[in-house]
């Protein structure tokens, strides 16, 4: 656990991730463009009008060989080895995330001729992956949110050191910021696939506009907005712990992880998750008590702090909706960059695109800094786990490994590549792609969510728990949650 | 069997091994396919290239085409296999046996028939039970500790364990009152059918439709807000304030309770009302003419004539709510001081990857069970003697 990197301090990774690299230099070999694989480029041009469904036929998402990668590059030949083999993948995607991680993978599937089963599980998928595992029959491949768990497979010898078969330096090289959650001294046990900015609120635009109110930049503004939209009659927030019913709790860790990034730093908080911090230390209680102060002031949250916990995250911002954003029953929403339109009230409900437009209708704000000296934000990634070896099964988490693997859902305007070297102009015309990439361009460091990093018994047991006790009764038991916390700890 | 023999025994000494190799011939070839992940849709190709369908065929090796009827056959083969080979078991082990002298096969012939369900309920009942208990005492590293155990007596899980009591008492004493209130009150009732029909419906919904369906009935929004759950709406339309059934504690607890009993009534409704029609109408009769009232008949006379009735029902629902997990884990998850033991055991092993608590858990959960399974077998052994 000691040695393993958590976040990347000083470095705007995510800044790397989104804007920094250019396209051909994922390319080593211009030469072999020939290839019936689009190039990343020609790609990227196709991908660059704003529309989110990309109305002429795109390029087929697809790395240029040689990529680097072995099997990935014997998958693509012209004589497709491993046509008609079938390699499984379980992910956690459902709904609108599902259908854009199939098209991820559809075009390798034509390019290769491997059949890619994807078991999409949702709620339940660390169960059904847990007893697969256990049971001697895992997935080929699986992808997991948090890396606590990646480790604790890696541990029980039931994954693949990804290290054996790919470049280590290559893969550590194009995903600075992530591939170290999941290393152990030489062993690389996953590939971060994609990630997610979690410092975002969500705001109604033409309605702020209309009020005259500011978007604020510092926790003094975010407050002073709060009581005026108070004092206008309205309440500023929209708040859910993340329910209904069992995952409950995790949106208020986020509100306490960011606030600490925030105001303590990212040593401190690298230190909070391998619990040389104690949550009762103060600079813990201290965050607790900024959230308090959104969650827990008068009117500030609808339907007050028994909806923080009643409310489910799916349907927290419909009151946002009011005649058609016209009148908000409340005004901001901290959520994380994969929140989009398919929550909105009208596409939730009908399935067709919403008629409320990202960036015009509804908007995204980096959520405010508090000390001007910790100028970080929050980030989290999802892992993919190679439980089976096999050539071709090899070949598709390779594939996985590049930006190209991901290319059809940054095309939906709906994910960000963990992979560092993913052409920045692949993001331009998506809305929600350019603020999370300003924000991360303006962060002096990312910090991972410390709740996916700490033990589970902690990070999804006690501190969802005791933190939804703590919205239960108003925040007047802080001092007893935080011990409740501590005492969960586990020992070794 | 005896009939061929005793009709032509030369044929018969041929006939049936020949026909025990085919149907085992058959039995293999049926496994072959089930282990074949692609099998169903092989087979199937195979079938229909016989029969001259070239492009069907084609279609579904590639993963097409009619994949629904190849998921049929092999469920088909499945049963097929898993009945046919069970029977030619016993019909060859049982052959073999009869070839033995009479007083050994007496002896062994009761094991044969017991022996196959003998070897499953080992296998999939008292070897995971055995290792289970092992697991509790084991921590992460699979060492020895006592911790798994000792952490029980915390507030943490003391908390739990209540609540796993006042289900077993408020769940199994609400569903067996009502059932019995029911079925007496129906027993007089001119639609009978329909009224139970009505109480018992609920019963063919499954524990997590179930809640689901009360979860809209507790569903909470700010007041000001319209409400779509139906228990808000009424204390709303009453003039009151919208409550959180289902975080506030204790109440949450009861509330899912609630739908425990709902889908349990019917159930208890439906044995106690065959057993009230059980009960002799001279006895009844009887009680009348010696001037008893209706509840005094009731209570003092029907109720102890179906004790034991109750005593099944009431241990079965028993059993049922200390095992819940189902409701809570849909309506709360539990985080809301309303957790139960095997929701717990499911968190401690599926979130927490702390396999020696969930362990213990399910161990504390099979002793407890223990006792009403005790009286449930005491009391099928006292039916069966008075019977």
């Amino acid at each position: 656990m000691a040695q393993r990197l958590r976040t990347t301090s000083a470095l705007a990774v995510v800044v790397m991730l989104l804007v920094g690299a250019c396209g051909s230099s994922t390319t080593p070999s211009p030469s072999v463009s020939a290839a019936p694989t689009a190039a990343p480029t020609a790609a990227a041009s196709a991908s660059a009008e704003p529309s989110v469904a990309p109305s002429a036929p795109p390029a087929a998402a697809v790395p240029a060989v040689p990529t680097g990668y072995t099997e990935l590059d014997q998958a693509l030949g012209a004589d497709k080895p491993f046509s008609g083999k079938t390699v499984s993948i379980q992910t956690q995607w459902i709904g609108g995330e599902g259908i854009n991680f199939a098209a991820s993978v559809a075009d390798f599937a034509a390019a290769t001729g491997i059949k890619v089963q994807i078991d999409s599980i949702g709620s339940s998928h660390e169960t059904v992956l847990k007893t697969r595992i256990e049971g001697g029959k895992p997935p080929d491949l699986a992808m997991l949110a948090q890396p606590t768990p990646v480790l604790a497979y890696a541990a029980a010898g039931k994954v693949f050191d990804v290290a054996k078969f790919m470049d280590a330096k290559k893969l550590s090289d194009e995903h600075p910021a992530t591939i170290g959650l999941v290393t152990q001294g030489a062993n690389i046990w996953g590939i971060p696939y994609k990630a997610d900015v979690k410092s975002t609120v969500w705001y109604p635009m033409k309605a702020f506009e209309a009020k005259g109110y500011k978007v604020p930049t510092t926790w003094d503004e975010l407050i002073a907005l709060s009581d005026k939209i108070v004092a206008d009659g309205s309440n500023p927030w929209c708040v859910s712990a993340g329910g209904p019913g069992d995952a409950t709790g995790w949106q208020l860790t986020d509100w306490v992880e960011e606030v600490v990034l925030k105001t303590k730093g990212l040593d401190y908080y690298n230190d909070w998750i391998s619990h040389k911090v104690t949550f009762e230390d103060q600079g813990i209680k201290d965050a607790f008590n900024l959230v308090g102060k959104i969650l827990f002031t008068p009117n500030y949250v609808f339907g007050g702090n028994t909806a923080i916990v009643a409310s489910d995250m799916k349907t927290v911002m419909d009151p946002m909706f009011t005649d058609d954003l016209a009148n908000p029953k409340c005004w901001m929403q901290k959520i994380p960059t994969w929140y989009g339109p398919d929550f909105f009230p009208d596409q939730r409900v009908s399935g067709q695109p919403s008629k409320y437009v990202l960036g015009t209708d509804v908007g995204i704000f980096p959520f405010p800094t508090i000390d001007p000296a910790q100028k970080n934000v929050e980030g989290s990634a999802d892992t993919l786990m190679v439980l089976v070896d096999r050539p071709e099964v090899r070949a598709v988490a390779q594939f996985l490994a590049t930006p190209e693997g991901i290319q059809n859902w940054i095309r939906a305007g709906s994910a960000i590549s963990a992979n560092s070297t993913t052409p920045a102009d692949w993001y331009a015309g998506a809305y929600k792609l350019q603020v999370a990439a300003d924000i991360a361009n303006s962060a002096a460091g990312i910090g991972f969510d410390a709740s996916d990093l700490m033990p589970g018994k902690v990070g999804a047991g006690t501190f969802w728990t005791e933190s939804d006790k703590w919205a239960l009764a108003g925040g007047t038991n802080t001092d007893a949650v935080l011990k409740a916390i501590d005492d969960s700890w586990p020992a070794q | 069997m005896a009939v061929a023999r005793a009709e032509s025994p030369g044929l018969s000494r041929f006939v049936l091994p020949i026909a025990g190799l085919i149907g085992l011939g058959l039995c293999v070839g049926g496994l072959l396919v089930l282990l074949d992940p692609d099998g169903g849709a092989n087979l199937l190709a195979s079938i229909y290239e016989a029969l001259g369908n070239i492009s069907g065929a084609t279609d579904l090796r590639n993963g097409s085409g009619d994949q629904v009827i190849a998921k049929i056959l092999l469920a088909a083969i499945a049963l097929a296999v898993g009945v046919g080979g069970i029977w030619l078991l016993f019909l060859g082990v049982g052959g073999l046996v009869s070839l033995l002298q009479p007083k050994w096969r007496d002896r062994i012939l009761p094991w044969v028939f017991a022996g196959p369900a003998l070897v499953l309920l080992a296998v999939f009942l008292v070897y995971p039970a055995a290792g289970t208990i092992y697991r509790s005492f084991t921590d992460n590293h699979g060492q020895f500790t006592l911790a798994n155990f000792a952490v029980m007596v915390e507030p943490e899980f003391t908390q739990i364990l209540r609540n796993n009591a006042i289900w077993l008492i408020v769940g199994t004493g609400g569903s067996v009152l009502l059932g019995l209130i029911f079925a007496g009150l129906f027993d007089r009732v001119r639609r009978e059918a329909l009224a139970k029909t009505l109480v018992f419906l609920p019963l063919a919904i499954s524990l997590v439709g179930a809640s689901v369906i009360w979860g809209f009935v507790y569903a909470w929004q700010p007041a000001g807000q319209p409400q779509i759950g139906l228990l808000n709406a009424i204390v709303v339309g009453l003039g009151g304030e919208p409550i959180p059934w289902l975080t506030t504690s204790p109440i949450n607890v009861f509330c899912e309770i609630v739908i425990m009993i709902w889908l349990q009534t019917g159930f208890a409704m439906v044995v106690f009302s065959a057993a009230i029609k059980g009960v002799s109408g001279e006895i009844i009769e009887a009680a009348r003419l010696d001037g008893a009232s209706e509840r005094q008949l009731f209570l003092r006379v029907i109720v102890p004539m179906i004790r034991g009735s109750i005593i099944t029902v009431a241990t079965t629902i028993a059993i049922v709510t200390l095992k819940i997990f189902d409701i809570v884990y849909v309506t709360t998850g539990g985080r809301f001081n309303d957790d139960v033991v095997a929701n717990r055991m499911f968190h401690e092993i599926f979130q927490f990857f702390d396999d020696g608590r969930g362990a213990a858990l399910a161990t504390l959960l099979f002793i407890a069970v223990l006792p009403v399974m005790y009286i449930n077998l005491r009391n099928f052994k006292r039916q069966q003697a008075e019977g």
